[in-house]
């Protein structure tokens, strides 16, 4: 068997050979406390850092590049984004979260558009 | 009868699964094998828009059955709803631009009168059991009978999708995002249902929903080839396509 350990929680999870396993899924299923709020790669709230094993886990997938920047080069991972295939070590920040900014300048551009369109409209 | 443990009544809903997953039927057989046109990859598109496009609006009916004591649930629900329309590019928008790379357009896909009866009855089946169901019992079918069988059907076709298809990771950006949004929804989907069906009638409800739900998801896969397909693949064997249903 492989294992998942969430050092952060104290938890460790055990898999079979052979399995590839999503790491916040698997926090969720057993418990083990991987922040997290949405499921897509946008909020950042699930960021780890690989503390051993990076070579068990799958590919960098582009929204890890997009919401880590370079901490994806420091062992940074979206743990909604990554899955295991052999022993693994995790830990994670438990202070506050940063914002995604991209988004959150894009939902701050809607509101500005949105706004001028409503000035527009009155005058 | 009784009630039975998490651990148990988990086995049971993953049982209920089981034999009768959609990444088996001949479609998903097909596409994986690499056998399909983009003609037919573009009949998936205009079928598949109207079973996941209205997914928060079944999501709604559920969170609206949900007491406002469950606050993880519907938390859960309004989180989900929002992934999917506004959280970043809209879902269906990303099904749509799939689509058009097939060959069809936004005006086909968006047209209910391009899906077969079959879809039809799909969604149709989902939009009852979200209204009329307790909310643990339309979570279970809807999010752990279908929304949980997205990952093992999509890590299978996204491949083959760059690879033998040629698309590109833009163009196939849909599965890339679904392969894993999905892991957690429909961990989130067990976690509720665990939580939430407290009673064995209850329980026993649930796995029944995620047998239908499964069944109900096979029958659309299996009818996209029968409908699409099957006439353009004659002789073709699908090892591994299964059916389910006798």
């Amino acid at each position: 068997v492989s294992t998942i350990e969430f050092r952060t929680s104290g938890r460790t999870v055990e898999f079979a050979d052979g399995d590839e396993v999503n790491l916040l899924r698997t926090s969720i299923r057993y418990d083990c406390g991987v922040p997290y709020k949405c499921a897509s790669g946008n909020c950042g709230t699930d960021r780890v850092l690989v503390e051993r094993g990076a070579e068990h886990l799958s590919r960098i997938r582009p929204k890890e590049r997009d919401r880590l920047g370079d901490d994806v080069d420091r062992g940074y991972r979206l743990a909604c984004q990554t899955y295991a295939s052999g022993d693994v070590t995790l830990s994670w920040a438990s202070g506050s979260v940063p914002e995604n900014e991209r988004l959150r300048g894009r939902w701050l551009a809607g509101d500005v558009a949105a706004e001028q369109e409503r000035r527009t409209g009155a005058e | 009868m009784e009630l039975l443990s998490r651990d148990d009544f988990r086995a049971a809903l993953e049982g209920a699964i089981r034999g009768r997953e959609a990444r088996d039927a001949s479609f998903s057989q097909a596409w994986a094998n690499g056998l399909l046109s983009r003609d037919h990859l573009a009949r998936w598109a205009e079928n598949h828009y109207h079973y996941v496009g209205p997914f928060a609006d079944y999501l709604a009916y559920i969170y609206a059955n949900a007491p406002d004591t469950a606050t993880d649930a519907k938390d859960f629900l309004l989180q989900n709803m929002y992934e999917e329309e506004v959280s970043d590019v809209r879902h269906t928008d990303l099904l749509i631009r799939f689509g058009e790379a097939c060959g069809t357009t936004r005006e086909r896909i968006e047209d209910p009168r391009n899906m077969n009866p079959v879809t039809r009855g799909l969604q149709g089946w989902c939009y009852a059991t979200a209204f009329r169901e307790h909310f643990a019992v339309a979570t279970a079918a809807l999010v752990v009978g279908l929304e949980s069988q997205v990952p093992s059907i999509y890590r299978r076709q996204y491949p083959v999708l760059l690879e033998k298809y040629g698309f590109s990771e833009e163009e196939a950006e849909f599965f890339e995002l679904h392969i894993t949004s999905d892991e957690v929804h429909g961990e989130r989907g067990y976690q509720i249902v665990l939580d939430n069906a407290t009673t064995p009638e209850l329980q026993q409800r649930c796995i029944q929903v995620v047998q239908d739900g499964a069944e109900m998801r096979f029958a659309y896969t299996k009818a996209l080839y029968d409908t699409y397909v099957a006439k353009d693949l004659d002789g073709v064997t699908l090892t591994g396509a299964e059916p389910a249903i006798a």
